[in-house]
């Protein structure tokens, strides 16, 4: 494959993230989830893990989140081995996982009061938060009487005010409607730019991957194994916050084409 | 609706046996007498007293117990046995037992309401807690939330209004529990004063202690409605 990572800086700081030959098995071995799995994730790049559905993406968050165990293999965050779960990782889930029984600024301090957070900080960061997702108005709202997004927004801010070092999402976008898809998108490249994290994003759409990372991780499925490691380098190193600006870059279709090549060689 | 089918039920039934289905007035009367002449309120809030304590203490031991045996695989595994076996067995078996045990005192009735209420709770507050939404204590533990604090933090406050609603549920039980309780060896409280009329066939009295028994179910419920309302300000639908 022409498009697999070949023009990647050398990494010489440690990396955020080293994941080393990760496996995963189920069903007491005869069912491998994922085989032999290794990457290193970049300082402040976004990674979009892309395949068909059963690929094992989830499974590898996860294992990056903490909450499920690899079967074999090495996690490392910036050089040290972790296991279980941390904030150093933040994970923010395609279900609504606002706590329905704490208002959205009560959310947002959730996180920094688990760290401890003394209360005139957690106060300015919260307000801070609510702001940059334009939710300073339902500060005081239960996510009851919120929407999808602005739950999603909820979660987002929550994840950001706890500042860490990675940020993991399983299709956050999922269950939102076009238009509303579209606008988090944005918020979120606005954000992450912002904050400078270190991010990965499933997704199931080829168009959001692209718009989205800058660097798209291609899982083959049964066993899940890396098909690509594909650096988005027509965006030029560049963030596009205008979608329509990203369309007209040359090479964009081209992309879009093998990634649908791809997922269709993946699905027959 | 239902009111007009005990009326018409009143008027179909021959005139002989009326006697054996009194009309609405008929109950009201007797309850008016009841009441007013056999001081029937004491009655009442005896039986209501018995509920009280008797539910209070098996919610006060029901519930965190269910909430540790839903949340810990190993404290579930312990007690799990115990309650299946404990569930099984009706509570009314006790009876002889306790009128052994305590007589035919108060502690005898309320022993019975809280053997019969408590196992079955604490499985209704075990599958209420397990029911949470497994993301809620997944994003606790990606934020480092301690065991602990996903326990008080999380796991309670996301079951609550479910474990209310089984609370609710089982106080009715309970109420039929003490009917039973009463009708065995009891002086006073509602069922004793039920079970009296009967010798006497005086249906307008036992009929009055049941319509008594409805009109207190539907005031528990509303209380306990009530209160969920201002416990879980969050949960209300709200219109926007
Ligand atoms: N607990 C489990 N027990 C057995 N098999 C599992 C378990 N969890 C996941 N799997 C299997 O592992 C494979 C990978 O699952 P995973 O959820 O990671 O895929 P995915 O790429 O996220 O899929 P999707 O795009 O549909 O979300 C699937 O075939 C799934 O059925
Ligand atoms: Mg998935």
């Amino acid at each position: 494959m022409n498009i697999v990572a070949k023009d990647f800086t050398p990494v010489t700081t440690v990396p955020p993230l080293k994941a080393s030959r990760i496996s995963k098995e189920y069903l007491g071995g005869t069912f491998k989830a994922l085989d032999d799995v290794s990457f290193e994730l970049q300082e402040n790049q976004i990674t979009a893990f892309v395949g068909p559905s059963g690929c094992g993406k989830t499974t590898m968050l996860r294992i990056i989140a903490g909450l499920e165990y690899p079967t074999r293999g090495r996690l490392e965050v910036f050089g040290k081995n972790v296991q279980g779960p941390g904030p150093d990782r933040g994970m923010i889930f395609q279900a609504y996982t606002s706590f329905p029984w704490l208002t959205a600024m009560q959310n947002v301090e959730y996180g920094m009061k688990i760290l401890k957070v003394p209360a005139a900080e957690r106060r300015e960061r919260t307000m801070n938060f609510l702001k940059l997702v334009h939710l300073e108005k339902f500060a005081d709202s239960y996510p009851r009487s919120l929407s999808g997004g602005m739950k999603q927004r909820v979660a987002l801010a929550r994840t950001l005010a706890q500042n860490p070092a990675i940020i993991l999402m399983d299709e956050p976008f999922g269950a939102l409607d076009a238009q509303v898809r579209w606008e988090m998108q944005e918020l979120m490249i606005e954000l992450i730019e912002r904050e400078k994290k270190t991010v990965v994003a499933i997704t199931h759409d080829i168009e959001e991957a692209i718009y989205l990372a800058d660097r798209i991780i291609f899982f083959s499925r049964q066993p899940g194994r890396i098909k690509a490691d594909i650096p988005l380098t027509f965006k030029g190193g560049r963030r596009i916050k205008q979608k329509e600006e990203l369309l007209e870059l040359p090479g964009y279709a081209e992309l879009e084409r093998q990634l649908f090549a791809m997922m269709r060689e993946e699905i027959k | 609706m239902f009111l007009g089918l005990w009326e018409a039920g009143h008027y179909l039934t021959p005139a002989s046996a009326r006697k054996f289905f009194p009309s609405i007035g008929e109950v009201g009367s007797a309850l008016y007498v009841l009441f007013a002449e056999r001081n029937f309120l004491q009655d009442v809030s005896v039986s209501c007293w018995r509920i009280f304590i008797s539910f209070m203490a098996a919610s006060a031991i029901a519930v965190p117990i269910g909430i540790l045996m839903g949340s810990f695989g190993n404290i579930r595994a312990l007690f799990n046995p115990t309650l299946t076996a404990w569930r099984y067995l009706p509570a009314a078996s006790f009876i002889p037992l306790l009128l052994v045990w305590f007589g035919p005192t108060d502690q005898a009735k309320i022993a019975l309401l809280f053997i019969g209420v408590i196992f079955f709770l604490i499985s209704l507050v075990l599958d209420n807690t397990t029911a949470i939404q497994k993301e809620f204590v997944e994003a606790g533990l990606t934020m480092g939330a301690s065991r602990r604090t996903i326990l008080t933090g999380i796991v309670v406050p996301a079951a609550l209004p479910a474990i209310f609603d089984s609370m609710r549920n089982m106080i009715a039980v309970s109420w039929t529990y003490l009917v039973i309780a009463e009708i065995v060896g009891a002086q006073d409280g509602i069922g004793a004063v039920m079970m009296r009329a009967g010798r006497f066939l005086n249906v307008d009295v036992i009929m009055a202690g049941i319509v008594t028994i409805g009109a207190l179910g539907l005031l528990t419920d509303l209380i306990f409605r009530g209160i969920c309302r201002a416990l879980f300000p969050w949960n209300v639908e709200r219109r926007s």
